[in-house]
C-alpha cells in the first residue's frame, strides 16, 4: 500500500473502475473471440493462475508480514483436489474445485496456529515443514493420489450447458478469476481487516495494544493466502490437464515468493507484475541457455538490495516523487468526541492495581505495588532508573503477565485479558519508543486506533471521521495523507495520542511522552495534556522530567527498586525524605557503612 | 527504384523464397536448461547425426532436413510450452518429443489436438496405451525391462529369491511394478521390496533390509547415479554378497566411476550397447568420430528416431500425418542403433533388451532377450 | 542388535555431518541474526574446489585442502560484501532472500561451469573402514566425527577464552553496544563469515567421499541441519552438535522401522513437534521482545 496514500476524488474513483472494467472486459473477451496459438494459450494459462496464488502472497507477507514458504503446497492441494475429483471421484469441476479450497484453508488455518508462538525464522522452518512434508505424502501414498505417475485426464467445467473445454474458453475463465481475486485484494488492502493486517506487519506489538487481534487476524491472514494458493491450483489443474507431485515442491514455493518479492509484495499490482515477469523473462531469456538459471538468482539478490518494494514498487516510488508532496485540501475537521466519560462523576476509582508483581527468574521488577488512578485526573508514575514503571505499565496493557496481584478497570478484572481485549474495554496506551506503524499514513494509523473492538463509531466512515477529529485534536489534521515516517520525532509522539484518543480510553496510559523531545515540544505536550484533563480524560503517565510531571499531575506515585514507597499529591510526594533519598542515593545508609 | 534493382530484388525474394521450399523442418523438444541440459545435448547430437546422414543421402522428399529445437527446461509446464511453440509451426510435419515419461503425459492432450506424428523416448509403458495413435517410441518401454531382468535372473542366474529395490519416482515405481508381475509368473520369490526417496544420502536402512531378507538376488530400478554409487558402497561395506540384475543407471560410466569396485560383477539392463548389433557399432563408430565422445542411450534414440522418421515420410511420399503414422508402424525388421525395429499397433518399435555384465571395471555385452509379443 | 548398532553408528556419521554445517549456520546466525539459506552451497564449493584442484589438475590432497581452505576464506568474503552487508539494516526477510537468490546463483554457477555430472573424491583413508562384529566403521564417518569433535572444542576455546572471540560473542548479542565500545563489527562479521564460509568448505571435501560431488548436494542437507539446530537449540553451538546428531540417530532409526521413503519426513516432523511445544529447543533460551 502507498503509505501516501491521498483519498481518490470522485472523479478519480469514477476513471479507475471504467479503465478496470474495460481492461478486464478486453482481457477476457480477446481468448474467447479470437484464436490463439497452443503457446500463447498454455502460457498465459501458466501465468494467470500462478498470479492467483501469488496474491496469496500479497495477503499474507505483504499485508501481514508474516513468511510463508507452503504456497506451492496449498496450490498442489487445489490442483489434486480437482485432479482426483474430476478423475477418480468422477465429481463436476466445481465442487472438486470447492473442495480443494476448503482443503487448502483448513491447511492453511493450521498453520496459522503455529503463529500463536512463533514467529520469523521459526515460523518460515515450520511453513517449510509442512510443504516437504506434504510433497512427500503426495509422491509416496500412492493408493489415494497415484504417487509419481500424476494423474492425467483432469476434466474442465461447464456452467448451464456451455462447456469450457475450449482452451480459448477456459483461459478467458482463468484471466476472470485473476481479475476478480486482484479487485478482492486491493479491496482487502483498504478495508478494517486490511489495515489490522498491516498493522501487525509493521509493529505487532502496537497492534495489540491498539486493540487488534494480532493471532486472529495471522490466522486469517495465512486462512486467505491458503485458500487462493488452491484456487490457483484448482484451475491450474484444469489448464494443463495433468499434473504429478514434482510440480508442488519446496523450489515451487520459492519460486512464488520470488515471483511476490520481485514485482512488490505489498501491492497486487506488484506481485502480478512479478508473476508476469517471472513466467516471459525465460521464454525472452531462452537465448542465455544454461546460464539463465545461474542470472536468475544474481537478479533476485539484487532486486533485494536496489529495489526492496520490487518492480511495481520502485515505480511507484518513482511516480511519487515526480507528483510531489500531497497538497491537503482543508477538509472540516469534526471535534473530537471526548467528553462522555466526564458524567461519571470525579473522583471515584477508575483502574485499582491489588499487589501487582512481576518477576523475571529472580528479579523483582515490580514487588507487590498497590495503585489506584482516580477518574478525571492525571496520575503520574515516577521513580528512579530501573524501579519497574516501564514493566508496571507493560502488567497494566497486558503485554506482561503478571506474577500475582489484581487489576480491575472501572469495577471489572482485566488481569486475565490479552492487550487487545483491554483496549476493548479502554485502555489506551503510548510507548516510550514510539511505536507507530511505519508504511501506513497518519490517518490509516488513527483509524486503526479508532477501530478498536468495542469504540462507538458508525460505520466505515465514521472511523475516519473520528480519527480526522483526534489528528485535529492534536493540531495534525492537514498532515493526515502523509506517510507516518515522514514527520518529526516531536509529530510522530503527537501521532500515537492521536490514535490512542481515536480509541475513545476510558483510561490513557503514557509511557514517557515527553522522552526525545525539546523544551518547546514539551510546552506543547503540557499544553495538550491539560487540554486533555479539561475535557475529563483519565491519565496514567511517567516521565522523568519532574517539571512536566509537577505541571499536570494531581496525583503522584513514586516506585523504587520495584516497591511503592510514596503515593499522594505532587507537594507532599516530592518532599518526601525516601523519595529524594531514592533519586539522590541514600546519605545516612552511606555514613553508616 | 528502376527495373532493374526491382528484378534483382525480385529474383533474390524468390531464391528465398524457393530456399525456404527446399529444407524441411522437424521439430525437437529437448532440455537445454535445468538438471537434464547435459542428456539434452547428447540427444541433438543423436539426432543431429542423423540428420547429416539424411541429408547426405539426398534429404526428405528431396529437400534438405533442418531442425528446430525448444527448450523444455526439464519441467512438464516447460514441455507444454515448447511442444505447443514448435505446433504453432504449420510446416513443421513431425516431431522429436521427450525421454522423460512425465513430459510426454503432459504434451499428449497438446499432441492429440495437433495430430501429427512425435516419437518418443520415454520408458513408461502407459504412454501407448493413453489411446493416442500419434506417439511413437523408439526405446523398449519398462515391461520389458522388467521382463528381461527377470528372465536372467531366472532362467541365466538361476535365482528365485528376490529383493526388489526402487526409487519412488515414476520411473522407480513403475519398475518395481513390472519387475513384481513378471517374477511372479516366473515363480520367483519376492522376498523384499524396498523403495527410497531419490538422493537419499545413506543407504544403511535400505542394505540392512537387504540382508535381513536373506534374497540371493537384487533387481533395481534406480534413476540418480549419486544413490546408485552410494548404495553400491554401502551394500558391501555391510557384506552383503547378492548378484544384482539392475536398471540402465547401474552401469552408466559415472556409475562406475562413483561407485568402483562395489559395482564389479553386477549385471545391468540396458537398451543402448554398442556390441549389440551391427548397426549399434556403426553408429557408436560415427558418433565417436564426429563427437569425440562415447554415445549412450540419449543419443541412440534420437538417432534411431530421425533415421526411422526421414525413411517412413520417403516411403509415404508426403508429409500428411496419416500417411506418414502409417509408413512409421509399417516399419518392420529395421536394424537401428537400439535394437531391431519392429512397430506394433500401439506405437512401440522395440520389444527386448541387452544384458550387460560389470567385469571388473569394463562394461561386457552378455545378450540380446527379445519377446515376441 | 547388530542392527540397531549399525544403525546407530551410521546414524551419528550422518548426523555429524548436518552437525557440522549447523556449526556453520548457528556462527552467522549469532552474530548477524541471519538465516543463510546458502550454507548448504558453501559444502558444494568446498567440494568442487577440491575436484578441480585434485581430480582435474592432480595436485596433491593435501595441497588440495589448504587452497580450497584460502579460497573458501575469499568466498566468504565476497559472500558478505555482497549478500549480506548491502542489507544488514533491513529486517530479516529481504536477508533470507537474498540468501536464496545467492543459493540459486551458486548452483546453477557451478552448473553451468562443471556441467550436472556427479564427480567422486576419494577418501582421507585409503581404507574404506573397518569392522567389529555385525558393526561396519566407514572410516570417513568417523574422520567427520573425529573432525566435528575438534572443530567444537577449537570453537569453544576460541569464544570463551580468548579475547578476539569475546568480542565476536559481544557482536552477535549487541552489535550498537560493541560498536559503541570500540568493537570492529564490520570487521568481526566479516571475520565470521570467512570461518563459517571455511567450516562450510571443509565440511562439503569430508562430505563429498561418502554422498559425492554434485551440484545438489549442499542443499538437502541444508535444510535438514537448520531444522537441526533449532531443535538444538537456535543460536547454541551444543544445541547445533546435538541436534546434529540427535536428527541422524532419529532419520536413521526412522527409516529403518517406519518407512524408508519418508525418511526425509522425520526430520521435519520432529521440528515441527519441537516448534510447536519447545521452539526454544533443547537448550536454547526464549528471547523476549522489550515492549
Amino acid at each position: 500500500m502507498s503509505a501516501d496514500a491521498r483519498p481518490a476524488s470522485p472523479t478519480r474513483r469514477v476513471a479507475g473502475a471504467v479503465v478496470f472494467v474495460v481492461a478486464a472486459a478486453v482481457t477476457i473477451a480477446i481468448p474467447l473471440v479470437q484464436p490463439m496459438p497452443a503457446y500463447s494459450l498454455n502460457l498465459l494459462m501458466q501465468a494467470s493462475t500462478y498470479a492467483i496464488a501469488v496474491f496469496g502472497l500479497t495477503i499474507v507477507l505483504g499485508y501481514t508480514g508474516q513468511i510463508n514458504l507452503a504456497q506451492a503446497a496449498f496450490f498442489g492441494l487445489g490442483a489434486y483436489s480437482v485432479a482426483l475429483g474430476t478423475t477418480t471421484l468422477a465429481l463436476p469441476f466445481w465442487v472438486a474445485l470447492a473442495l480443494g479450497i476448503v482443503l487448502a484453508a483448513v491447511a492453511g488455518a493450521a498453520l496459522g496456529l503455529t503463529t500463536l508462538r512463533l514467529g520469523g525464522h521459526y515460523l518460515a522452518m515450520v511453513t517449510i515443514s509442512f510443504q516437504t512434508i506434504l510433497s512427500l505424502v503426495l509422491t509416496n501414498w500412492i493408493a489415494v493420489t497415484r504417487g509419481p505417475d500424476g494423474i492425467s485426464g483432469i476434466k474442465r467445467p461447464a456452467v448451464f450447458g456451455y462447456s469450457f473445454d475450449g482452451s480459448g474458453a477456459y483461459l478467458a475463465l482463468c484471466i476472470a478469476s485473476l481479475w476478480l481475486v486482484g479487485f478482492l485484494v486491493w479491496r482487502l488492502g483498504r478495508s478494517r481487516l486490511g489495515r489490522r493486517m498491516q498493522a501487525v506487519r509493521d509493529n505487532e506489538l502496537a497492534a495489540g495494544v491498539v486493540g487488534v487481534d494480532t493471532y486472529r487476524t495471522k490466522v486469517a491472514a495465512f486462512t486467505l493466502s491458503a485458500v487462493l494458493g488452491g484456487f490457483g491450483g484448482g484451475l491450474f489443474a484444469g489448464g494443463f490437464r495433468y499434473i504429478s507431485p514434482d510440480q508442488f515442491s519446496f523450489a515451487e514455493s520459492v519460486v512464488f515468493l520470488t515471483m511476490a518479492l520481485l514485482g512488490g509484495v505489498r501491492s497486487p499490482f506488484g506481485t502480478a507484475l512479478g508473476t508476469a515477469l517471472l513466467i516471459l523473462l525465460p521464454e525472452w531469456l531462452r537465448f542465455l541457455k544454461v546460464v539463465y538459471l545461474a542470472v536468475y538468482g544474481a537478479a533476485v539478490i539484487l532486486i533485494m538490495v536496489f529495489m526492496p518494494e520490487g518492480v511495481w514498487g520502485f515505480v511507484a516510488a518513482l511516480v511519487r516523487r515526480v507528483r510531489g508532496p500531497s497538497m491537503e485540501t482543508a477538509v472540516p475537521v469534526p471535534v473530537l468526541p471526548l467528553t462522555k466519560e466526564t458524567a461519571q462523576g470525579d473522583g471515584t476509582v477508575l483502574l485499582s492495581v491489588r499487589g501487582i508483581s512481576k518477576h523475571f527468574g529472580g528479579l523483582k521488577a515490580v514487588d507487590a505495588v498497590d495503585l489506584e488512578v482516580r477518574r478525571n485526573g492525571v496520575h503520574a508514575l515516577i521513580g528512579p532508573n530501573g524501579s519497574g514503571k516501564s514493566t508496571l505499565l507493560n502488567v497494566l496493557s497486558g503485554l506482561y503477565v503478571s506474577s500475582g496481584g489484581e487489576i480491575a478497570l472501572a469495577g471489572a478484572t482485566i488481569g486475565a485479558l490479552p492487550p487487545h481485549e483491554r483496549a476493548a474495554r479502554g485502555l489506551g496506551r503510548t510507548f516510550q519508543n514510539i511505536r507507530l506503524f511505519t508504511a501506513m499514513s497518519v490517518l490509516d494509523n488513527v483509524v486503526v486506533g479508532a477501530e478498536r473492538p468495542g469504540n462507538l463509531i458508525d460505520g466505515g466512515h465514521g472511523a475516519h471521521a473520528l480519527a480526522l477529529a483526534a489528528l485535529g485534536f492534536v493540531g495534525l489534521a492537514d498532515r493526515a495523507h502523509r506517510a507516518v515516517g515522514s514527520l518529526s520525532y516531536g509529530h510522530q509522539r503527537r501521532v500515537e495520542i492521536a490514535r490512542a484518543l481515536a480509541g475513545n480510553p476510558t483510561l490513557l496510559l503514557l509511557d514517557e511522552p515527553g522522552a526525545g523531545l525539546n523544551h518547546a515540544e514539551k510546552e506543547e505536550l503540557v499544553t495538550l495534556l491539560t487540554r486533555l484533563k479539561g475535557h475529563g480524560l483519565t491519565i496514567l503517565i511517567i516521565d522523568h522530567d519532574m517539571n512536566l510531571v509537577e505541571k499536570v499531575a494531581d496525583h503522584i506515585t513514586v516506585l523504587n527498586f520495584g516497591r511503592r514507597i510514596a503515593d499522594g499529591a505532587p507537594g507532599e510526594v516530592l518532599r518526601h525524605p525516601d523519595v529524594i533519598a531514592a533519586y539522590l542515593g541514600q546519605v545516612n545508609a552511606r555514613a553508616a557503612a | 527504384m528502376t527495373f532493374r534493382t526491382l528484378a534483382f530484388a525480385a529474383a533474390l525474394l524468390g531464391a528465398a523464397a524457393a530456399h525456404a521450399a527446399d529444407t524441411i523442418k522437424i521439430g525437437m523438444v529437448t532440455p537445454i536448461t535445468g538438471p537434464a541440459a547435459e542428456s539434452g545435448r547428447f540427444q541433438m547430437n543423436g539426432a543431429k547425426l542423423a540428420l547429416e546422414q539424411i541429408n547426405k543421402a539426398g534429404g526428405i522428399l528431396g529437400r534438405q532436413v533442418e531442425l528446430v529445437i525448444e527448450d523444455d527446461q526439464t519441467t512438464n509446464p516447460g514441455a507444454v510450452l515448447a511442444f505447443s511453440k514448435l505446433a504453432g509451426d504449420a510446416s513443421i510435419p513431425a516431431f522429436i518429443g521427450s525421454i522423460r515419461s512425465t513430459q510426454v503425459h503432459a504434451m499428449a492432450p497438446d499432441i492429440l489436438k495437433t495430430a501429427k506424428p512425435v516419437m518418443i523416448g520415454g520408458t513408461d509403458p502407459q504412454l501407448t496405451r493413453l489411446g493416442n495413435p500419434w506417439l511413437f517410441r523408439f526405446r523398449p518401454n519398462d515391461i520389458y525391462s522388467a521382463r528381461v531382468i527377470a528372465d536372467y535372473g531366472v532362467n541365466v542366474l538361476k535365482l528365485k529369491k528376490w529383493a526388489i529395490v526402487h526409487s519412488t519416482d515414476a520411473f522407480g515405481t513403475n519398475g518395481m511394478k513390472n519387475l513384481t508381475e513378471a517374477l511372479t509368473k516366473l515363480g520367483a520369490t519376492i522376498v523384499l521390496t524396498q523403495g527410497y526417496t531419490n538422493n537419499s544420502q545413506d543407504f544403511t536402512p535400505v542394505a540392512l533390509a537387504v540382508k535381513q531378507s536373506g534374497a540371493d538376488v537384487m533387481g533395481t530400478y534406480m534413476t540418480f547415479e549419486p544413490d546408485q554409487g552410494i548404495f553400491a558402497k554401502q551394500l558391501r561395506q555391510l557384506g552383503v554378497t547378492v548378484s544384482w540384475v539392475g536398471s540402465p543407471t547401474t552401469v552408466t560410466t559415472t556409475a562406475l566411476k562413483l561407485a568402483g569396485p562395489a559395482l564389479f560383477g553386477s549385471f545391468a539392463v540396458v537398451d543402448f550397447n554398442r556390441d549389440s548389433s551391427p548397426a549399434a557399432k556403426a553408429f557408436a563408430d560415427l558418433y565417436e568420430s564426429t563427437y569425440k565422445s562415447a554415445p549412450d542411450v540419449f543419443g541412440s534414440w534420437t538417432y534411431d528416431a530421425m533415421t526411422i522418421l526421414a525413411r517412413a515420410i520417403n516411403a509415404a511420399k508426403s508429409t500428411d500425418p496419416e500417411a506418414i503414422r502409417k509408413a512409421i508402424l509399417a516399419t518392420q525388421g529395421f536394424a537401428g542403433a537400439e535394437g531391431t525395429y519392429n512397430f506394433d499397433q500401439n506405437g512401440d518399435g522395440l520389444h527386448g533388451y541387452n544384458i550387460v555384465r560389470n567385469d571388473n571395471g569394463t562394461i561386457v555385452f552378455d545378450k540380446h532377450v527379445e519377446f515376441k509379443d | 542388535m547388530g542392527i540397531a548398532l549399525q544403525l546407530l553408528f551410521t546414524g551419528l556419521g550422518v548426523g555429524s555431518i548436518y552437525a557440522l554445517v549447523a556449526l556453520g549456520f548457528v556462527l552467522i546466525y549469532r552474530a548477524t541474526n541471519v538465516v543463510n539459506f546458502a550454507q548448504g552451497d558453501f559444502a558444494m564449493l568446498g567440494a568442487f574446489a577440491m575436484v578441480v584442484l585434485c581430480i582435474d589438475l592432480g595436485w596433491p590432497y593435501w595441497l588440495g585442502i589448504v587452497l580450497t581452505v584460502v579460497a573458501m576464506a575469499l568466498f566468504g568474503v565476497l559472500f558478505n560484501l555482497g549478500v549480506y552487508y548491502p542489507l544488514r539494516h533491513r529486517s530479516f526477510l529481504p536477508v533470507i532472500i537474498s540468501t536464496i537468490g545467492a543459493s540459486i546463483l551458486l548452483e546453477n554457477g557451478v552448473l553451468a561451469a562443471y556441467g550436472p555430472r556427479p564427480q567422486s573424491l576419494p577418501g582421507i583413508f585409503t581404507n574404506q573402514g573397518f569392522s567389529v562384529g555385525p558393526v561396519f566403521f566407514d572410516s570417513q564417518y568417523l574422520s567427520i566425527l573425529a573432525v566435528t569433535v575438534v572443530a567444537v572444542a577449537l570453537q569453544y576455546l576460541f569464544f570463551e577464552r580468548t579475547l578476539l572471540g569475546k568480542k565476536m560473542q559481544a557482536v552477535s548479542q549487541d552489535k550498537e553496544m560493541a560498536s559503541l565500545l570500540g568493537i570492529p563489527v564490520a570487521l568481526l562479521i566479516m571475520l565470521t563469515f570467512v570461518y563459517s564460509a571455511t567450516l562450510g568448505g571443509l565440511a562439503g571435501i569430508l562430505v563429498a567421499p561418502i554422498l559425492f560431488v554434485s551440484v545438489q548436494m549442499g542443499a538437502s542437507i541444508a535444510l535438514k541441519a537448520f531444522a537441526a539446530s533449532i531443535i538444538g537449540g537456535f543460536g547454541d553451538v551444543t544445541g547445533a552438535i546435538v541436534g546434529g546428531l540427535a536428527l541422524g540417530v532419529i532419520e536413521t532409526f526412522g527409516a529403518a522401522y517406519v518407512s524408508v521413503p519418508y525418511k526425509d519426513g522425520f526430520a521435519f516432523l520432529v521440528l515441527f513437534v519441537f516448534l510447536l511445544f519447545r521452539p526454544q529447543g533443547i537448550f536454547g533460551e526464549r528471547v523476549a521482545e522489550k515492549a
